[in-house]
């Protein structure tokens, strides 16, 4: 019974004695002082990029509210024959609120054509594109060239700027006229993309 | 009998009692004394305050407000503070530290990098050990990763809240 006693006495004064020891690191803290500033909220920027359809002066958003690529349609004006050409176009602009610079490129695909309940008007049809700055060259025939593999892609469009992607849909002077009639659905993708030049580098 | 014990014993108590006084004075022994002055050992000082202007915000070129400025990906925004910085000691040293960051970070992950802080006294960039009084500029820099993706993070929102600026005393070999 006593040496129990003697024990727990012994266990006691060895706690004490780390606990104390724990107490002693504090010794090691040095002088220290504090200054406070409030730099506030950093923000980032929209990438808001609109497209307006040239003949029809439809718009949307390039993305939609719901983060899905929009679809617009173009609608060339005129009627095709062989031989022939109609115009369409496409005004895309970046409208983003960044603070400071903003530079996007947008890009065009490779048209995919096809035809309309079946028929054959899709081999007899050729699609052109230029780049342009002002929706009114849609219409002047120079300059139009097959879209490579890589796509079209424009001149960098400054915050607030515009670029104009033309159309040209011509039929070839060989069509038969079983064409006649007939419909094709050509389509592409046009594709923003930020370009590296912001004050301080990327 | 009793009598006899008790005067007995009381007749002890004084013998020791006068060997004690007795004793007393054969403790004594030659001394003497001299004067120094050590002097005044004075405490140096430790502190640091805003030097009663605002922190500024810049994009690499120019000032911004930070409260309309809108990032992209690739900015390097950049937050600045000027500081009074005071330390006496012989052998101080003293660091500066960022404390109490709790920022409301809506960025995703890794896309915005937040730097320790950079000191620079008159423009000149210094070691972030300071030994003596200075006005120093500390400097802390955002990064929005430039290899961004998407639309990931359009309209995102890094609230610093209250940065504190934490000079602390480094030991000293």
């Amino acid at each position: 019974m006593r040496t129990k006693r003697r024990l727990q006495t012994a266990a006691l004064i060895a706690i004490a004695v780390v606990l104390g020891l724990f107490t002693v690191q504090g010794t090691y803290a040095l002088w220290s002082a504090a200054a406070s500033a409030s730099p506030g909220t950093v923000t980032s920027a929209s990438f808001d990029t609109a497209m307006t359809a040239v003949n029809t002066g439809q718009s949307t958003t390039m993305t939609l509210s719901n983060g899905a690529a929009a679809t617009l349609t173009l609608s060339p004006a005129g009627t095709l024959g062989p031989g022939t050409s109609v115009y369409g176009g496409v005004v895309v602009t970046n409208n983003t609120n960044a603070g400071g610079q903003f530079n996007t490129a947008i890009t065009a695909s490779q048209p995919t054509i096809a035809n309309v309940n079946g028929g054959a008007l899709a081999g007899y049809v050729r699609v052109n594109a230029k780049t342009a700055a002002s929706s009114t060259e849609c219409s002047i025939a120079t300059g139009f060239a097959p879209v490579s593999s890589t796509g079209l892609v424009s001149p960098a469009v400054v915050k607030g700027g515009s670029t104009v992607f033309c159309f040209q849909i011509s039929l070839d002077s060989s069509a038969p006229a079983t064409v006649k009639g007939q419909a094709v659905n050509i389509s592409l993708q046009l594709t923003a993309r930020q370009l590296c030049g912001v004050p301080s580098g990327c | 009998m009793k009598n006899s014990t008790l005067i007995k014993g009381t007749a002890a108590i004084a013998v020791g009692a006068a060997l004690l006084l007795g004793g007393g004075g054969t403790l004594a022994n030659w001394n003497a004394e001299a004067s120094v002055k050590p002097g005044v050992i004075s405490a140096g000082d430790l502190n640091i305050t805003t030097d009663n202007t605002k922190g500024v915000w810049t994009n690499g070129t120019s000032q911004i407000d930070i409260n309309s400025y809108k990032i992209v990906p690739g900015d390097k925004l950049t937050f600045t503070q000027v500081l009074d910085v005071t330390l006496t000691g012989d052998r101080m040293a003293a660091k500066v530290s960022t404390a109490g960051i709790t920022a409301t970070n809506g960025f995703t992950g890794s896309n915005v990098i937040v730097s320790d802080p950079q000191l620079t006294v008159d423009g000149v960039a210094v070691p972030n050990i300071l030994n003596a009084s200075e006005k120093v500029t500390v400097s802390i820099t955002l990064t929005f990763d430039a290899a961004t993706a998407g639309r990931t993070d359009v309209t995102a929102k890094y609230n610093f809240n209250d940065i504190q600026f934490v000079l602390t005393q480094q030991p000293v070999a």
